[in-house]
């Protein structure tokens, strides 16, 4: 599509205004979506999101609650695109699809895309994306963690119409309904994303009703413009070269000794940045593989994340950084590989972008974050005999900085999840929770200490639970910076009714039963600076608020008490 | 008479009410160090220029920032914390969530700064899911760790036990035994408190309880008796974030619950505007120096939230839903290095203030645009006790955003206006739409001294075509103090699947809450009377997290029935959806309402003198290009009277721009109608 972008015609008040109700607007769509889903990973996990684009694919505005959505619509716009050419779309259509290998994320991740119209020519598309509860596939809730291959992982969609011209494509619906397995939440989810799409929609044409087509279209171009502007300055700013870092997942989930490597060189010329990721492993057993998308999703986090957070977010950001993801590796397998559990990947590659970025811009840029979320899930019968199943969240420590101190326990990177309180945890499983606290020393020590992670200890109540362990960190730590120390790895044992103590390797699935713990370890953050430099008043707070013992107060920060 | 003080951060804004007297209204200069200082010196010009002697005042009702302030400013006692065996570290890793995604550098989002790990130690007991008693209270434990915190200079102790909500017997043990043998600390329980499931809510807000109630224990008491000194015979009466009034004793204890009191009373007054105008769905919007609070009142009453924020913490008590968005007359206009312009969210504040407060700023503010437009009379500012500098204002708008953009002083001028309108627009579509609410279907209600200036433009952003300016929307919170009810509520945590829940059950929890209501309403003067009384249950899905306030009619038979119809009608109006799936109970709660005095005292309007028109002035609305309009007097306004916009209307407090198209009627009431043509 031609785009003719002359940067004096829009004056900067009207662009200014129109940015702000565009992203309203955006946030509006994703207010709609969160509020009139059905799924709980919706409603309680904010799995979801909203964005518009330019008629050319370019994202316009994007309402999201957690940064690895960033974008990840793209890839799907641009397939449902070049699938339906937009001069033949017709008010009323509506595109559906989730497949990965075509431009989705992973499978539980459907879009929703809506051509929105100004005198029966498309100016912007609608578009939502919403993590579905299930979408069929060997085990319930469509996140297996021993899929070998995504037709285990549930139904695949590649890009079709769900509806033409305000007339549903029933053969498709059907189709859909009888392969997830709880239809009525998966069409209300559905529903939700068409209502976000028709507010977006709406709001967009009456927009264009003021502007006009030519107006509206030159403006939208524009915000874009500036906001790559914006960050080739911001880019700019940073020394050329090319920096690298080498990061680790613990393990595939499959083959539990072998750790997976994420390499990427970061270059940086002139406005343009650059991420190879030759070297990266290749494409794992397990579900752990990232799509394109998802590993894009994750460059454009830290591209926003090393900028100015103060520049409008849209499709411009993206226009001065490409990607090199050698094909069959972990950060773009070729299929049937599984995919369902590419957040820890997505995480780390965030992370290992970030951390490249050290050599660039060592006095911005803190110690590694433990980049950890451990996933839990205990599932089976209560004391009553009721079915459950209930998922938690424990995250580590943020990295030591040039200004300040890691933060404990605290999300970082690609997610954004809370935790299940002691109390939710106990009214709902049959466990016990014996502690819940900081865990001492697992900070890096600099003269910015690392963030602390967390200590928990579970105890289960009755028999035959069975008990998912996802962990990372358990093998590589988070690194320090300008001498300061690694980050404590995560470390995680079950105490079984005999007293054995079985580690674990940071994945696991087992059975475990009344009377045995689970005790888990969360990872830290990597210091910044020497640790003897750290200021002593600030030692001595930390040993007087149990963040460090005095053992290491001495040792490693040489404090003389 | 009446008064109503409302303590702001730079003004303190005072109105007496008396039968057949128009209401008097004054401002005076806050003292943030001492803000009774500025209430006293207020009381007695007050008085001075009603003529009436001090034993008149019948009711004394305030609005106060000091336990806003000594979070803010991190002024409050040195308080520890007390937890289970295991626990001591909950306040300190929260919920792990961070507000700032693209930060690298994190801040830490647990406000660790009430008890530091030093300050926060444990007990042996330990209560099951069910509240049975797995593992008594160890009292050699307690004793040991309230020695420990003794050590630590504390004196002020929260208490958070693992599912105290359910059965606050160690808890209630931990208090006793500490008032007994260490008389001189206060004592925070969390299952007085906040008794409500979710340990790290509960614990921050006992925390905040324990923070601050040290600090409003003696500035109450210090102004209570300062007054009683000076001759006030009437007791003192402090607004609740809820919205409700009580006795100054009660707040004390419950200090948690005074963080929105200047806000709260914002929102009675506008709503009382309201409805004098006969509008009870509204959106009030009060425009300030750095922000602007935005809040809808819904069939007359303002809807109220089971938690809200402090300084960016959560603080689990009923407030009313007030949200805040950082856009404001004090907003700074700036230029990005794409030559973009925007608008805050850094704010000028008071000092130095927008360039033409001549304070030295530098920078151009939303004021300093409206200066430029004409709409403001820059010698007519807050009734002309501040004079401001045109020159000022335009040079800051030239030097900063016309000459870089080539544009003219007052093309940049009524730039700046449209982005801060679009801003404010969207946050108050935002608000309205998270609460299942078209803002189409609502009145505007603009408050603050600049909430006039922008009320037209932000309803026709939102396709509002009624807009209700109340007599003094400068002083508006100062108002909702006089006209709010006096209000108890007590809740407790009551986890329970609808399908099992036992009428009897309820009964008595509702009982026993509705006679610790009683307790606190027998604390309030004796003119509290036809008390209305409200049961209540949050409910929600089974398995889901956040959950919804329905009314519980004991009366009714099958009642449970009517919750659960109840529960599915409002979550269709909330979220947008509903399903026959099952529901819970999660807390119950009783609140006992003793009706506003606004029909006691009859609103008077002192019968209007001389010409309202003041004078004609050039004033730039759409265009570039001024046009000269009439300037109206609002006190000279008949009631009746119909202005036909453009056209201006000054009062002390605020200046409302009447814009082409709309007109203003004003109002027996003392309300300026705003309506689209």
């Amino acid at each position: 599509m031609n785009r003719m972008v002359d940067m004096t015609t829009t004056d900067p008040i009207t662009l200014e205004v129109v940015r702000n109700k565009v992203d309203g607007i955006a946030n509006e769509m994703q207010s709609t979506l969160l509020r009139s889903s059905f799924s709980t990973v919706v409603k309680e996990g904010l799995d979801a999101s909203a964005s518009l684009f330019t008629p050319d694919g370019e994202t316009l505005a994007q309402a999201i609650a957690i940064p690895i959505h960033l974008a990840t619509l793209i890839p799907i716009v641009e397939t449902i695109t070049r699938t339906f050419p937009p001069d033949e779309m017709k008010p009323g259509d509506l595109y559906i699809m989730n497949d990965p290998y075509l431009g989705g994320t992973h499978l539980p991740d459907i879009a929703i895309v809506m051509p929105v119209f100004f005198n029966e020519k498309v100016i912007a598309f609608s578009a939502a994306m919403t993590h579905h509860q299930d979408v069929g596939g060997m085990s319930p809730g469509s996140v297996p963690p021993n899929a070998t291959e995504i037709y285990q992982e549930g139904i695949r969609i590649p890009p079709l119409k769900l509806r033409e011209g305000n007339e549903f494509n029933h053969t498709l619906v059907e189709m859909l309904k009888l392969n997830v397995r709880v239809p009525q939440v998966f069409m209300g989810d559905i529903g939700a994303q068409i209502s976000a799409c028709t507010v977006g929609a709406r709001r967009v044409s009456e927009l264009a009703d003021r502007y006009g087509y030519g107006q509206t279209l030159q403006i939208f171009n524009e915000l874009l413009d500036r906001s790559e502007l914006l960050t080739r300055k911001a880019l700019e700013a940073i020394p050329d070269g090319t920096y690298s870092y080498v990061d680790y997942l613990d393990n595939d989930g499959v083959n539990l000794d072998e750790s997976v490597r994420i390499q990427v060189a970061v270059t940086l010329r002139g406005s343009e940045l650059h991420c190879d990721f030759e070297g990266t492993d290749p494409q794992t057993r397990g579900p752990f593989n990232a799509v394109q998308s998802g590993s894009q999703a994750a460059a454009y986090y830290a591209v926003r994340a090393v900028t100015d957070s103060s520049i409008p977010t849209n499709g411009g950001c993206f226009r001065p950084v490409s990607l090199h993801l050698p094909e069959g590796t972990l950060v773009n397998p070729v299929e049937p590989a599984p995919v369902n559990s590419r957040t820890a990947t997505l995480k780390r590659i965030a992370g290992s972008i970030v951390g490249a970025l050290k050599g660039a811009l060592p006095d911005k840029i803190p110690a590694d974050s433990a980049g950890e979320l451990l996933v839990l899930s205990l599932g089976g019968k209560n004391l009553s005999g009721k079915p459950y199943v209930v998922g938690e969240f424990n995250a580590g420590g943020s990295g030591g900085g040039p200004r300040k101190d890691g933060v404990d326990v605290i999300e970082t990177d690609g997610s954004n999840c809370m935790n299940m309180p002691v109390e939710a945890l106990e009214l709902e499983a049959p466990a016990r929770v014996h502690r819940m606290s900081l865990r001492r020393d697992s900070g890096g020590v600099g003269e910015y200490r690392g963030g602390l992670g967390c200590v928990r200890e579970i105890e289960f109540l009755t028999d035959n639970i069975a008990l998912t362990h996802r962990g990372e960190r358990h093998r590589h730590a988070a690194r320090g910076s300008r001498n300061g120390g690694d980050g404590a790895k995560a470390f995680s044992k079950i105490v079984r009714q005999d007293g054995s103590e079985e580690v674990v390797h940071s994945k696991l699935f087992t059975v475990v039963h009344s009377g045995e713990r689970l005790i888990v370890e969360t990872a830290g953050g990597g210091g910044y600076g020497n640790p003897h430099e750290r200021d002593r008043q600030s030692v001595q707070e930390d040993v007087r608020n149990r963040k460090v013992s005095e053992e290491s107060a001495k040792k490693d920060y040489g404090l003389s008490i | 008479m009446d008064i109503g003080v409302d303590t702001g951060g730079t003004f303190t804004d005072l109105i007496c009410r008396r039968p057949g007297h128009s209401d008097l209204v004054l401002k005076v200069p806050s003292t943030p160090s001492e803000p009774s200082k500025a209430v006293m010196n207020g009381v007695r010009q007050l008085l001075e220029a009603a003529g009436d002697e001090v034993g008149s005042v019948r009711r004394f009702v305030h609005g106060t920032t000091v336990a806003t302030n000594a979070v803010l400013e991190r002024k409050g006692a040195d308080s520890g914390l007390i937890t289970t065996a295991g626990f001591a570290d909950v306040l300190e890793i929260g919920r792990q969530m961070r507000s700032h995604i693209y930060e690298l550098e994190l801040e830490p989002e647990t406000p660790v700064f009430l008890a530091p790990g030093a300050r926060r130690v444990e007990v042996i007991e330990r209560l099951s899911s069910e509240g049975e008693i797995l593992e008594p209270l160890d009292e050699n434990s307690l004793r040991h760790a309230v020695e420990t915190l003794k050590n630590e200079g504390v004196t002020s102790i929260a208490v958070c036990l693992l599912f105290s909500f359910l059965n606050p017997i160690h808890e209630r043990r931990v208090r006793e035994v500490i008032e007994s043998e260490y008389p001189d600390l206060s004592v925070s329980l969390s299952s007085d408190v906040d008794p409500a499931f979710r340990e790290y809510e509960r614990t921050v807000v006992t925390a905040f309880d324990a923070y601050t109630k040290p600090v409003l224990r003696d500035y109450l008491g210090d102004l209570a008796t300062e007054l009683s000194a000076f001759g006030v015979d009437a007791p003192l009466q402090v607004m609740q974030s809820r919205g409700g009034i009580s006795a100054a004793g009660t707040a004390t204890k419950r200090p948690v619950r005074l963080f929105l009191s200047g806000p709260a009373a914002g929102v009675i007054g506008g709503s009382r505007a309201g409805q004098a105008s006969g509008s009870h769905d509204l959106i009030t919007v009060d425009i300030g120096g750095t922000s602007c609070d935005i809040a809808l009142v819904a069939g007359g009453r303002p809807l109220v939230r089971p938690e809200g924020r402090i300084d960016g913490y959560p603080v689990r008590v009923p407030m009313v839903d007030v949200n805040a968005i950082g856009s404001g007359g004090g907003s700074i206009a700036w230029l990005d290095e794409a030559g973009g312009l925007r608008v805050g969210p850094r704010s000028a504040g008071a000092d130095p203030g927008p360039a033409c407060y001549g304070r030295g700023g530098q920078l151009a503010t939303v004021t300093d645009a409206s200066i430029v437009l004409g709409v403001l009379n820059p010698d007519y500012f807050a009734g002309g006790s501040v004079s401001l500098d045109r020159q000022l204002a335009e040079q800051a708008i030239r030097d900063t955003i016309a000459v870089p953009l080539s544009l003219s002083v007052e093309q940049a001028a009524l730039g700046i206006h449209r982005v801060v309108n679009a801003q404010m627009a969207e946050g108050m579509r935002q608000v309205s739409i998270r609460q299942g609410h078209d803002p189409r279907d609502f009145a505007l209600v603009p408050l603050g001294g600049a909430g006039p200036v922008h009320g037209i433009p932000l309803a026709e952003e939102l396709s509002i075509d009624t807009v209700i300016v109340p007599r003094h929307p400068g002083v508006l919170s100062a108002e909702g103090l006089l006209v709010a009810p006096i209000e108890h509520e007590v809740s407790v945590g009551f986890p329970c699947d609808l399908d099992s829940a036992e009428i009897n059950a309820l009964q008595k929890v509702f009982d026993d809450l509705d006679s610790q209501c009683s307790a606190l309403m027998n604390a309030e003067p004796k003119d509290a009377e036809n008390i209305e009384i409200i049961h209540a249950a949050d409910i929600c899905y089974v398995g889901q997290s956040h959950y919804l306030d329905i009314t519980v009619d004991l009366a009714d038979p099958s009642v449970l029935d009517s919750i659960y119809s109840d529960f599915i009608r409002a979550h269709e109006q909330v979220f947008g959806y509903s399903t026959e799936s099952p529901a819970r109970i999660v807390n119950l709660r009783s609140i006992h309402r003793s009706r506003g005095r606004e029909a006691d005292v009859p609103i008077t309007i002192d019968p209007i003198s001389g010409d309202p028109l003041k004078e004609r002035r050039s004033v730039i609305f759409d265009t570039d290009s001024s046009i000269e309009i009439d300037i109206l007097d609002r006190v000279c306004l008949p009631v009746g009277a119909v202005i036909n916009g453009p056209a201006i209307i000054e009062q002390a407090d605020t200046t409302t721009v009447l814009h082409e198209s709309w007109t203003a009627m004003a109002l027996e009431s003392g309300e300026l109608l705003l309506k689209k043509e």
